[in-house]
């Protein structure tokens, strides 16, 4: 069927294709129109859905919710990020399997509310305190918000982690006629269950980088979770070798497993020598350049980023080899250029990184884009 | 794996576990005199003689030396952030009503980081007891004054003395409509198993502040022990004016139950907005509202 709908509503449909049924956020442009279907459609359904009285209680009872068994989603922009900044730390170290959209906008503190941003990049990236690796995938049209929310969930499941997706206005917001027919269902994954009976240790896992089976509150299992540096048993410790342990196994639960979250489309062209890598609602335009570069009769290739972090290093690496010129076209100033920069001084011979950045406001046009193909 | 979401009437088998089976096995590691052991053991016994099994006991805390309660106890526990204690309360509530949910934190928890939720978890009614260990003082870190701190507390972090007014956490709570209000001292263990007992027992948000003190940075025991006193036998707890009236007073402080009244709790709301949702769900006018917007 042909429908005339908006990556936000796309979001909402992935999301409970995904199994959801918790939501709570706090209503802030332009990130509201989640929240608008959350809470229409989660009350249909044995669902619960809650406008918190701000960000940090709505993500707050996201977690609750989340280790009482429910899969969890709340969506928020810049400034409700950053009040989330805290509790997502919390999801980090409990290992609470949680969705959160960021919906950009433009600039720090209030900044342009309705106003198209890809700003927060790196905010993701860094985005609380203690340097540990998060997971955030970028769909890049309508289609993909419904995969990749999917996709979120059971990374978020698998994985017992805080996964993000990074957004914008424009693709919130923009309403696109689509076929919601050839929408890609995807196989939907649980967290896995620890065993009925015998001693259930909740962070207890055979290697450093495998992920705990979980018992819920108020399952067969008495489980418990802190904030705090934790032992196996998840209760507050300052022993080193158990600090150690947790500490290493957060970073490494996520870095063994790069290869796993990796997603990334590369549209290579034998013999291109420009390479533009782009993500977002800016590799709309990225496509529609490479698209005309080549009925120009030029050579173009295309790596378009669906997960933003970890970095798909194998992808960028594979797709910049032999290319003289890379393009990275951002609404920002290079934030995820600086990262290509870093992979192509590893290779020989090593391409130039030459950026679009717009922060006005206004999208990269193809033209834009296009004329950087012209000069290689 | 996922439980599901529906709210039930809050029946469970009756546990039959002594005070010390509720015990974790980490044992609290607050100063020797602390008022929090008062309050823990407390929470034993009534828990013990309301026979509530572990496995439907959730406690949920913030950060603060009183925010260490949930490994002290053995039943479900989830410390988290500070100040954060009822939004992860709710959402555990509100995923499974069926839990008997307990919340626990400090002053400086509750009434300073904290405060902006206390109003709409009162608003909202959610079936769940907080229980505020109240020492005046922040104690995990070490003796700053906190929001109930008295005026001139003068510590290294009011060098000059405390100009502040304290906030009065029960006029608070009744002001904005929290349907149980109480008052307990850590010193007073008999009355103390009662009213948690009431504040549990009791359908909906029920706030309990319990004068806790901290024996290392601000040992208020004589103080207490001399200004606090049972609410007075003519007291009606249904009577809101009458419970304001024994709030406000700052000579005696008195201990029990201030108010008390019914209302639907958070979960009950959720059910008949479901019930609406399911009712209007699908008809023409439904989906044709979805394309004007
Ligand atoms: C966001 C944040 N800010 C500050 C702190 C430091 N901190 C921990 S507990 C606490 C206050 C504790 O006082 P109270 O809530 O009264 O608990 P008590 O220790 O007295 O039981 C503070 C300021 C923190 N953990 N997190
Ligand atoms: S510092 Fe005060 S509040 Fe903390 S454990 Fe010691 S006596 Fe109790
Ligand atoms: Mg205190």
């Amino acid at each position: 069927m042909r429908e005339f709908i908006d990556g936000a509503e796309a979001i909402a449909r992935g999301a409970f294709a995904a199994g959801c049924n918790f939501f709570a956020g706090y209503p802030i442009t332009p990130a509201t129109p989640i929240l608008l279907r959350m809470l229409r459609e989660l009350p249909k359904t044995s669902g619960v859905g809650i406008q918190g009285e701000d960000e940090i209680a709505s993500i707050g009872m996201c977690l609750g919710a989340a280790m009482t068994g429910a899969k969890a989603m709340t969506a928020t922009s810049g400034p409700g990020l950053s009040l989330y900044s805290e509790n997502i730390g919390l999801a980090i170290t409990g290992e609470v399997p949680l969705v959160i959209v960021d919906v950009m906008r433009l600039g720090p503190a209030t900044g342009g509310a309705t106003t198209v941003s890809q700003g927060d990049v790196q905010f993701l990236r860094w985005v609380t305190s203690g340097g540990f690796p998060i997971i955030a995938l970028c769909p890049s049209s309508i289609a993909e918000c419904y995969s990749l929310t999917q996709h979120a969930f059971n990374l978020a499941e698998r994985f017992r982690a805080p996964v993000f997706i990074a957004t914008d206005k424009e693709m919130m917001s923009a309403q696109q006629s689509v076929n919601t027919d050839a929408f890609e269902k995807i196989e939907i994954i649980n967290r896995v269950a620890a065993p009925a009976g015998g001693e259930f240790v909740p962070y207890q896992t055979k290697k450093l980088a495998d992920i705990p089976a979980f018992a819920p509150i108020g399952g067969e299992q008495l489980t418990r979770l802190t904030g705090s540096m934790h032992d196996e048993r998840g209760m507050l410790t300052k022993k080193t070798s158990a600090v150690n342990k947790t500490s290493r196994h957060l970073w490494q639960k996520i870095q063994a497993h790069r290869d796993e979250l990796e997603f990334t489309k590369l549209d290579a062209q034998e013999g291109a020598a420009t390479l533009v890598v782009s993500y977002g609602i800016t590799a709309r335009s990225a496509t529609e350049a490479v698209r005309h570069t080549r009925a120009a009769g030029k050579l173009a290739s295309s790596l378009i980023i669906q997960s933003l972090w970890p970095l798909p290093k194998r992808a960028l690496r594979e797709s910049m080899r032999g290319i003289s010129r890379v393009i990275v076209p951002e609404l920002n100033f290079g934030q995820y250029r600086q990262e290509v920069e870093r992979i192509a001084l590893s290779l020989d011979p090593r391409p130039e990184v030459i950026g679009v950045d717009r922060v006005d406001g206004e999208l990269i046009t193809p033209q834009e884009i296009e004329e950087l193909f012209g000069r290689g | 794996m996922i439980s599901t979401i529906d709210p039930r009437i809050m029946t469970f088998e009756q546990a039959n576990l002594a005070p010390n089976d509720y015990k974790s096995e980490v044992h609290p590691i607050w100063c020797p005199g602390c008022g929090d052991f008062g309050v823990l053991s407390s929470f034993y016994k009534a828990v013990s003689e309301m026979h509530i099994p572990t496995e439907r006991l959730v406690v949920a805390s913030g950060i603060g030396c009183s925010g260490r309660f949930p490994a002290f106890v053995h039943a479900y526990g989830f410390h988290g952030t500070h100040g954060r204690v009822l939004p992860l309360a709710t959402g555990i509530k509100m995923a499974n009503p069926e839990l008997v949910v307990v919340a626990a934190g400090g002053d400086g928890d509750a009434f300073s980081i904290g405060m902006g939720h206390l109003p709409h978890a009162i608003r909202r009614n959610v079936d769940i007891t907080y229980i505020v260990m109240d020492n005046e003082i922040y104690g995990l870190t070490k003796g700053q004054a906190s929001p109930t701190s008295p005026v001139g507390m003068e510590r290294k972090a009011s060098p000059y003395g405390t100009v502040e007014t304290p906030l009065n956490p029960l006029l608070l709570a009744l002001a904005r409509g929290a349907t149980w209000v109480g008052r307990g001292f850590s010193s007073k263990p008999k009355e103390l198993v009662e009213l948690i007992k009431q504040a549990m027992q009791h359908k909906g948000f029920s706030f309990l502040q319990v004068y806790s003190p901290c024996v290392t940075f601000y040992d208020t025991y004589d103080h207490f022990k001399q200004v606090t006193q049972p609410l007075p036998a003519d007291h009606n707890s249904r009577d809101k004016m009458s419970a304001m009236k024994y709030a406000m007073s700052d000579e005696t402080l008195y201990l029990g139950v201030y108010y008390q009244e019914e209302r639907p709790t958070f979960d009950e709301g959720y059910a008949a907005k479901r019930a609406k949702a399911h009712a209007e769900n699908y008809g023409v006018p439904q989906i044709l509202s979805r394309f004007t917007r």
